[in-house]
């Protein structure tokens, strides 16, 4: 009986769980973006940058800086001091052109391979 | 639109009878709408979108300097168009411009999105975020408008009917003659454009008016409503026989008519040929077509000696 039961609350839990795993994070109704931009399509991404390029572009650096930190232990100013030492110096125009041409490039890519493609050139330079 | 004298009395043409000129001044306003769009994209495709956002503030200033010539102009006439036109330009260059400017590129908005998965980048830019958040200051000029013994608008006039301000008020000290209809025209287009837009925007805020049912009966309403308070103002605008007054009256007449227009583009019932000049070339061209042969037909239209200088003839209320 007591097996029964752990193994019902086992299921019920776990039927939560998927529940919970389904649902859509989701920005409360008037705001403008998108919750998780790390993982829309580039195309839409492309589109975004049309009519909202500055904030587009901050909102997927901020993403990737949460990104890299979980990746390498290093904030985004760690990175790019490192980076700056052995080239031209990543301001934020610079790093956010990364995302705007890598997607142009690959429309049908995610945006997270533009941030990682971005974290690839920063390691790269600073090595 | 020089101060000629009038070529004939309407009261002696034909062709200029009412419903006439009422008809010709709404469809005229209501394409100088879609125009006004397509205006807009294409000074922004020209000079690109950087440059445009820069020249914007002294872009507005073009308007400006029409409008100081219209002010010292004595026609009537020339007042009215010369005050709509530059209404349009200034609306154009110092808000949708220059909010344009401070939410894509100085705060760094985000557009609002829209769809059954949130990745369809909505007609809600930036630029329409920050224009939805003034309808408090709007709302206050309107209060401006409705307590000042001097307007003259309609609604205005209806609503210190309503809450008994007439006699508070008292009489106009202003009579037709004193009035200078190029800021007046100036003023209510930009008014009513504004108003059109922030009722456009609120009704399509899902923060405000959520999503789904809501938002559909919501914006079912406001079509209703634009459509009764547009076809009533209609009505009276076919009685004009007096182009400028016409003119001024179908600023809004229009306007209010076109929130319809936003309202069905939003759900995807028509196509906005407007903000596509390049794909529908030939649609926006015969616009524009028929757009400037109103025109002449309004300034060839005869107008009574009150509209090109004198003001010895009784005239119909004033938009």
């Amino acid at each position: 009986m007591k097996n029964c039961s752990l193994a019902l609350i086992a299921m019920v839990s776990m039927l939560f769980t998927s529940v919970a795993l389904a649902e859509r994070l989701e920005l409360p109704k008037g705001m403008g973006g998108v919750a998780d931009i790390g993982t829309i399509p580039c195309d839409v991404f492309n589109q975004m940058l049309v009519v909202g390029p500055q904030g587009t572009r901050l909102s997927l650096l901020t993403w990737a800086d949460g990104y890299y930190y979980a990746r390498t232990e290093k904030t985004m100013d760690e990175l790019v001091a490192a980076a700056k030492q052995s080239g031209e110096s990543w301001d934020f125009e610079r790093l956010t052109d990364h995302f705007t041409e890598f997607c142009a490039a690959n429309p049908e890519a995610i945006t997270r391979d533009a941030v990682v493609s971005l974290g690839n050139e920063l390691i790269s330079e600073a090595s | 639109m020089s101060n000629s004298t009038p070529a004939a009395h309407p009261g002696k043409s034909k062709l200029w009878r009412p419903p006439i000129v009422g008809i010709i001044t709404f469809v005229l306003m209501f394409f100088a709408i879609g125009l006004a769009h397509t205006m807009m994209v294409l000074i922004e495709h020209q000079l690109g979108q950087e440059l445009t956002l820069k020249l914007s503030p002294l872009l507005g200033f073009v308007g400006i300097i029409m409008l100081w010539y219209g002010i010292k102009s004595k026609n009537e006439n020339f007042q009215t168009w010369i005050g709509f036109f530059a209404g349009i330009i200034v609306w154009m260059c110092w808000v949708e411009f220059f909010y344009m400017w401070y939410g894509r590129e100085n705060w760094g908005m985000l557009p609002r999105m829209d769809g059954a998965d949130g990745l369809t980048v909505s007609g809600t830019w930036p630029e329409y975020m920050i224009m939805g958040s003034t309808v408090g200051t709007l709302l206050m000029m309107c209060c401006f408008y409705t307590f000042d013994k001097d307007t003259r608008c309609n609604m205005f006039l209806w609503f210190q009917r309503k809450l008994g301000l007439q006699e508070g008020l008292g009489v106009s000290t202003k009579k037709a003659k004193d009035r200078n209809y190029a800021i007046i025209t100036f003023m209510e287009t930009f008014f009513v454009t504004w108003f059109c837009y922030a009722w456009n925007l609120l009704c399509f805020d899902p923060g405000l008016v959520g999503v789904d049912n809501m938002f559909l009966a919501v914006n079912m309403g406001s079509v209703f409503i634009a459509t009764i308070w547009s076809g009533f103002c209609f009505m009276r605008l076919i009685k004009f026989k007096r182009t400028s007054t016409a003119l001024r009256y179908a600023i809004p007449v229009g306007n209010v008519f076109w929130i319809n227009v936003e309202i069905l583009g939003k759900f995807g019932m028509l196509t906005e040929i407007w903000v596509n000049p390049w794909k529908y070339t030939l649609e926006m061209s015969v616009m524009f077509a028929a757009f400037v042969v109103l025109i002449i037909l309004l300034l060839m239209a005869p107008k009574k000696k009150s509209e090109v200088g004198g003001w010895n003839e009784q005239t119909e209320s004033t938009g």
